[in-house]
Order: C-alpha cells, then sequence, then structure tokens
C-alpha cells in the first residue's frame, strides 16, 4: 500500500484509489491523464477523475493522455500557509487550468479544469505577479528523489488567445 | 405553490454560550449550556424536548451524552456530518421528524472549540496527517483551507463584474458596526475600510484577514415545536415560513468542471424557498446572510435574487443592509464580528429580531424597550421586523435558506 512522500506530506494512495492513482501513475510517466468515457457512443473526457460518466452514466472508463497545454481559468496566491509542506513555498500561486481538450464542450462554460501550482523553470513557485486568468500554460512535472511525481504547470511562450486579467495586488 | 407545512412550525427557544477563544471547557459542557439556555428560553424544561439533532466535524459531542446531563430521553435524535449551511437544513429536518411522528419537540446544537481545539481547514495533528482521496488534487497543491477552496469562485468574479478589495470590505464594515451593539460579539470594534484592505493578505486577490471569520469556540441551539405547541410557550413563536435544506449546484463537490463557478447553490433554491413562503424579496425585513468570508455574503445576495448578478458590490455599499437600512443584514455582526458558529448565530439573532427581543445595550430590552439609536454601544433592534430570511452557505455549490415571519 503505497504511502508517497511528498514535500513531508504523505500522500495515500492505494491499489484501491480507482479515482486518483491513475493520474499520479501517468504523472510518474510524465503524461498527465484524465479519464474517458469507454462508451464508443460518448467518449467524452473528464476533468474530474469519477467513477462514472457524468455525461452518460457509462462505469466504462480509461486514461487519456492530453496534451497538458491550457489557459488559466482562475488563480489565487497563497500568502499564508496553514500547512507546514508550504510555509517555505510563501507566497505561492494555485491556477485553475482550463485544458485545450473539449474545452466549451459538452455546453459552452463546460471544461476540463485541473488544479496545480504555478512552478517557474527552476521548478520553484512563479512569482505571482506573472500570474493571469488567460495566459498559457503548460503541464511540468516536479519529480521526488524516489520517483514520485506530480503534475504542475508553468506559463508557457505561447501567446494568449483572448484578454489576461489580473487583479493588481 | 405555497408549502403544505407553511406556518405550522416555529422556533421556540434559542441559546448560546459566551463567545470566547479560550472556552477552558470540553463541548460537552458548552453544548449542555446552550441546550439548556434555548430549553429554559422557551419555557420549557430538558423533559418536554424529545427531539436532539446536531452537527459537526468530528469536533463535538454526541446528543446520547448531551441528553444525559440534562436528564432527558429523546424519541429521535441525529448527529450529522456538516459545517455551514446545515442549520437551516435541520430546521426542516426536525420538521420532517415531528410530521413523522418521531418526536414532538427538537432541540438543535452546534458545539464546538473552534479556536481553542479544532480550527478550520486542518491546522496542526490534522496537517501531518495521510492524504488520501479526493484531498490529493487539493492539499497536495497547498489548498486546504475553506477560503482557499472558495478562492477559485471568488477570483473569477472579481474578474468578470469588477469587484475591489474595498467592495468586499464594505461588509466588514457593516458588520462590524452592528457588532458594536453586540455585547456578546467576539469583536465588537468597529472598523474601516482602511483597516480591512490594509490587514495582511490570506489570499490574494479574494481574502484579507479581516475579509476572514472569527475562528470561536461557542455553542448554539435552537427548539423547533408545532405551532400549536408554540402557542403558550414563554416567548413569540418565530413561524417558519418556508425552508431549503443543503441545496447542491451541478458537479457538486466539482462545481468547478462546469459553468459558470462564480454561480453559488442559491441560484437553484431560492425560488423553491420563495414560492414555498408565498413571499418575495421585498417581504424580506432582515437578512442574515452567512458571512464565512466577506465573498460568501455578496454572492449569495446575488443569486438569491436580492440584486442581479454583478449588482453585489453596488447593494453591500447602498447602505441597504446597515441598521437603518431598508433590509438590514446579520445584526448580530455574523460571523466576522460576533463569532463562527456555522450558522446558527444568525437564526438565533433573527428569532430574537422576529420576536422584538435583541439583546442589545438598551437597558430594558427585555421589555421590549428599544431606542433605535444604532450608534455604537446602543440598539440593534429593527423596527416592526415581520419576516426574515436566512442564506446558510457551506461552500460554492451547497447552500440552505430559511424564511421566518412574526
Ligand atoms: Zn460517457
Amino acid at each position: 500500500m503505497p504511502i508517497y512522500d511528498y514535500r513531508g506530506m504523505a500522500l495515500n494512495i492505494t491499489e484501491l484509489d480507482s479515482e486518483y492513482k491513475g493520474y499520479f501513475d501517468g504523472a510518474m510517466k510524465h503524461k498527465l491523464v484524465v479519464k474517458k468515457c469507454s462508451e464508443m457512443t460518448c467518449g467524452m473526457l473528464r476533468g474530474e477523475p469519477g467513477a462514472a460518466c457524468p455525461w452518460c452514466g457509462s462505469l466504462n472508463w480509461e486514461w487519456q493522455e492530453v496534451s497538458g497545454k491550457g489557459t488559466i481559468y482562475s488563480y489565487q496566491v497563497i500568502t499564508h500557509a496553514i500547512m507546514p509542506a508550504f510555509r517555505d513555498w510563501v507566497p505561492y500561486t494555485v491556477v485553475l487550468v482550463e485544458l485545450d481538450e473539449q474545452s466549451g464542450e459538452p455546453n459552452p462554460g463546460n471544461g476540463l479544469r485541473i488544479t496545480a501550482n504555478l512552478l517557474n523553470d527552476d521548478m520553484e513557485p512563479e512569482d505571482p505577479e506573472n500570474v493571469g486568468i488567460g495566459k498559457r500554460v503548460e503541464v511540468v512535472f516536479l519529480d521526488t528523489d524516489e520517483g514520485f511525481s506530480v503534475p504542475h504547470f508553468r506559463l508557457s511562450d505561447e501567446e494568449p488567445a483572448g484578454e489576461v486579467w489580473r487583479y493588481p495586488v | 405553490m405555497e408549502g403544505r407545512l407553511k406556518d405550522k412550525y416555529a422556533i421556540v427557544g434559542v441559546g448560546e454560550t459566551e463567545y470566547s477563544r479560550a472556552s477552558g471547557r470540553s463541548t460537552r459542557a458548552l453544548g449542555v449550556e446552550a441546550i439548556r439556555n434555548a430549553i429554559y428560553d422557551a419555557g420549557l424544561t430538558p423533559q418536554d424536548v424529545d427531539g436532539m439533532l446536531s452537527y459537526h466535524g468530528g469536533d463535538s459531542t454526541p446528543s446520547t451524552t448531551m441528553m444525559h446531563d440534562l436528564g432527558m430521553r429523546l424519541n429521535f435524535y441525529m448527529d450529522c456530518s456538516g459545517g455551514g449551511s446545515s442549520t437551516e437544513a435541520l430546521v426542516g429536518l426536525a420538521i420532517g421528524a415531528i410530521e413523522a411522528g418521531m418526536c414532538d419537540t427538537v432541540a438543535i446544537f452546534r458545539a464546538m472549540n473552534g479556536y481553542s481545539q479544532v480550527r478550520i481547514g486542518g491546522t496542526g495533528a490534522r496537517a501531518a496527517a495521510p492524504i488520501g482521496g479526493s484531498d490529493l488534487l487539493k492539499r497536495t497543491y497547498g489548498v486546504a483551507s475553506a477560503v482557499q477552496n472558495f478562492a477559485f469562485t471568488f477570483t473569477r468574479h472579481m474578474m468578470e463584474y469588477g469587484v475591489t478589495g474595498e467592495d468586499l470590505a464594505h461588509i466588514k464594515v457593516t458588520h462590524s458596526k452592528h457588532a458594536s451593539n453586540n455585547p456578546k460579539a467576539l469583536m465588537k470594534q468597529r472598523v474601516t475600510v482602511d483597516d480591512v484592505v490594509n490587514s495582511r493578505w490570506i489570499v490574494k486577490p479574494c481574502a484579507h484577514l479581516l475579509d476572514c471569520c472569527l475562528e470561536t469556540d461557542n455553542a448554539t441551539c435552537i427548539i423547533v415545536t408545532s405551532a400549536e405547541r408554540a402557542k403558550d410557550l414563554r416567548r413569540p413563536p418565530a413561524y417558519i415560513m418556508a425552508v431549503q435544506g443543503r441545496g447542491v449546484k451541478p458537479g457538486g463537490d466539482f462545481h468547478y468542471q462546469y459553468a459558470p463557478i462564480t454561480r453559488v447553490a442559491g441560484h437553484y433554491i431560492g425560488p423553491r424557498l420563495f414560492e414555498l413562503a408565498g413571499v418575495t424579496h421585498d417581504d424580506i425585513d432582515v437578512t442574515g446572510c452567512y458571512d464565512a468570508f466577506t465573498y460568501t455574503t455578496l454572492l449569495q445576495f446575488e443569486d438569491y435574487g436580492f440584486c442581479e448578478k454583478g449588482e453585489g458590490k453596488e447593494y453591500v455599499k447602498s447602505g441597504i443592509t446597515d441598521l437603518g437600512g431598508r433590509r438590514p443584514n446579520n445584526t448580530s455582526g455574523g460571523h466576522l464580528c460576533e463569532g463562527y458558529t456555522h450558522g446558527m448565530n444568525m437564526v438565533i439573532e433573527n428569532v430574537r429580531q422576529i420576536r422584538g427581543l435583541v439583546d442589545d445595550y438598551c437597558p430594558n430590552w427585555e421589555n421590549g424597550e428599544h431606542s433605535y439609536d444604532y450608534a455604537e454601544g446602543g440598539c440593534r433592534q429593527v423596527p416592526n421586523v415581520n419576516i426574515t430570511m436566512n442564506m446558510g452557505w457551506a461552500m460554492p455549490g451547497v447552500g440552505s435558506a430559511l424564511i421566518m415571519r412574526k
């Protein structure tokens, strides 16, 4: 029953964890994966790796690699860490990223939205002044010495499709 | 269509302990005191109450212990897992239990050492506990506390509707004015917009320290019974016109996968509530709008329809929600200033407003004599309160609501 150490936190990812284990198994191969409905007539991806397809109800699914490219949909900059593991990262930025795949489907406003930290090229927290809703990001993987890995995002070189917004604080 | 049970049940007793940050005693001792206070407030004895409901996050004491200390025997009890928005939901469940013939009178309590024992968000020993399940995609990224869990909704709302920190600060300013007239309030000092926006950041860009509620040690209790039983009790009943409990928006815990993430549960349960009560927003004299953070209050005003979506920032600055305004909000000071109770204190306050027996600094408030002078250290009774509304919040996706009348 693997318990992984990540930044001093104990992540309990068990064989029975049919929702989240595959996400981190994928990360250890440096793949960002989401669940895909296996129903031929549906085939929808889902950002939250639940046990059934919210669109057709099927219990059949498989992990599917996605591009790891997306756009910041919302963000927060945490200046007061209540978890000891994050005290040396303060201030750190958490982003809600809308992946390029399946954006606006099946209904306007739907999307595959993934939570992660926004890191820089040194795999440290990105300067919070550089975050902004609408900015383009790409997945990166933060590896531990023990071979565990956690997906994060960093700002990409791509131009944003529309306006970028950041509250000026 | 109006509800079948409209006005058939009432809140007849309310009670609480001191709000403090050093209770120096157990949740059992706190809960027993609050239940006892509410039962005596109703003019009942513990033996007259045969139902009990509580809510907790693993931080309370069970009903089956509380009843022992008060010499009660229960025909019905449930200890439910839940925090904010449980109060209103349990009022509905109490009515259901009585309707089903399981009991006749229900005490609903919340007991918590919310500062000196179990704080919100998993600090202390809980911060070292192994992380599993859906927390793997949150705590692994340093998202643990309530405001961190809500912040994506708040930030996105700031972008879409142009809300500023100064706009939000007005909510704290208003509630602090109300708390300055509440001898029970943990934080009685009035604050300014500058005080709020100059307090230290907790989460940028949506929460300074003074945008956050006060973690508090306390217990609170309300007593629900039938209108028939309520008639000859000690206090004027607060009749329950309609209630909605823990309504959920699409996606539930994962609502941010669906649009719009700035929409909260009130959007879905508000219309049901008003229809069951047979009233409109114009009929509401006083609101109790959950203020875990200034932002929870603003979002709920919008989605329950007290203003248009995006107009919440104007609504909270207009004076409408101040004592002396058209529809005062959180007249006790709420979670931001009176103390954090997971919602019960805002229902208690509205019951007292309906009775005309708000416990302010007016010397003869117990006789219903109020000055209606809302200067600091004065009155907080709203004149001629007929109908009140509570809006409880658990998270953006989950809420409850309650309309009561004189
Ligand atoms: Zn499907």
